[in-house]
């Protein structure tokens, strides 16, 4: 129990800035695809069956879409704030700290959804959202995992 | 200096975020094709790009569908496996029922090998049926079947109940679906296609000009239609 909370703690104690330093970087990467999708999403290039890339079945499912927005947009405006917090944390701004550990938690929640979509409702995947899901996937080890890691060694 | 430095490292990347959305959104909408400069300058009473006029023709006789002096010829270039193409033929049925007589339909054949397994089967199942003509019979029921045989690991069992379905002589049509005939006449529409540019399904023309996708949804194919009939160019 005592182990638990020492564990919760070590999330929420000052962790070294590289952790953020990597956290922003991918967060850049998984903006530039999630505007990719976006883009391919809004113009209906995803669309369409091509040579080069066959089709997208995830892409033009119903899945993709909630409430009227694509979700490669709710994805793009995700990663942006995941950026814009770790970026404050390393200028000081610590309160982002939790923000970040919260949001990044709801998109691991939501990748782990939307890979489950994608295996086994839609029954295909789609390279720039399985891109998505090895960024957030990443993000969250880093911000949930390796404090953990650190905390136990020192 | 150090305080506002993360707003101005975060509004930077906000722009330039902002600015490849826009440019991406800008490159992939503007027509691919040279001759489109004209094109695109008159694009709010035109919408549509000119074709390239050294296209070949295609499988002869094409699988048409309405009389030859139809003002307007609608022509696809489809895969029966490709989704979205499945999503358009009742699109493509809407419109037959709605213009009638003033509306041709031409039906291409552009299976996206290797990307569907099982496209060029398909496309060799419709025009064997072709050969005994119903390739419209066939073409409809790979269509609107398309979820009963895409994901099968063996489509010849089915595509053969088709042919006993739609009423033609199944020996003839196993035979025919091999035939270097059938094969020749996919071969045709696919170098057609690509003499137009054609990269993807579905892909349809309006009298020889190439339909954005985005104008594929009924309603925005239905005001396309009724400009080419009252279009004074004809």
């Amino acid at each position: 129990m005592q182990g638990e909370v020492d564990r919760a703690k070590s999330l929420t104690q000052p962790q070294p800035g590289w952790i953020y330093v990597v956290v922003a970087v991918l967060s850049l990467l998984g903006l530039a695809d999630a505007i990719y999708l976006t883009i391919e999403h809004i113009t209906g290039q995803s669309v369409r069956c091509t040579i080069i890339a066959g089709c997208s079945e995830v892409l033009s499912s119903s899945y993709a879409v909630i409430s009227g927005l694509p979700v490669a947009m709710i994805g793009a405006v995700a990663y942006f704030t995941v950026f814009s917090l770790a970026i404050l944390y390393l200028f000081g701004y610590k309160f982002t700290q939790l923000l970040l550990l919260v949001l990044v938690g709801g998109m691991f929640i939501a990748t782990l959804w939307f890979l489950y979509l994608q295996a086994v409702v839609i029954k295909a995947f789609c390279q720039f959202c399985l891109l998505s899901a090895a960024i957030t996937i990443l993000m969250a080890i880093f911000l949930f995992l390796v404090p953990r890691f650190l905390h136990k060694r020192r | 200096m150090k305080k506002i430095l993360p707003f101005i490292i975060i509004l930077v990347v906000l722009g330039v975020a902002l600015g490849s959305a826009w440019y991406m959104q800008r490159s992939s909408t503007a027509p691919s094709k040279p001759p489109a400069t004209t094109a695109s300058a008159n694009s709010s009473s035109t919408p549509l790009a000119t074709a390239a006029s050294n296209a070949v023709p295609g499988a002869e006789p094409a699988h048409k569908l309405g009389p030859d002096n139809a003002p307007v010829h609608l022509e696809e270039f489809g895969d029966f496996q490709c989704p979205p193409c499945g999503l358009f033929h009742p699109i493509v049925e809407e419109m037959k029922r709605q213009f009638g007589d003033q509306l041709q339909v031409t039906f291409r054949e552009f299976p996206l090998a290797p990307a569907h397994q099982h496209a060029i089967a398909a496309a060799s199942a419709a025009e064997a049926a072709g050969l005994q003509g119903k390739f419209w019979e066939m073409h409809d029921l790979l269509y609107e079947h398309q979820k009963d045989w895409k994901d099968e690991f063996d489509v010849r069992p089915i595509f053969e109940g088709y042919a006993k379905q739609i009423g033609i002589n199944v020996d003839r049509y196993k035979q025919d679906v091999e035939s270097d005939q059938v094969a020749k006449r996919i071969t045709q529409d696919g170098n057609r296609g690509h003499s137009l540019g054609v990269k993807g399904t579905p892909t349809v023309f309006l009298n020889g000009r190439e339909v954005p996708f985005e104008s594929l949804p009924a309603d925005k194919l239905k005001v396309l239609i009724q400009v080419e009939l009252t279009s004074p160019s004809r």
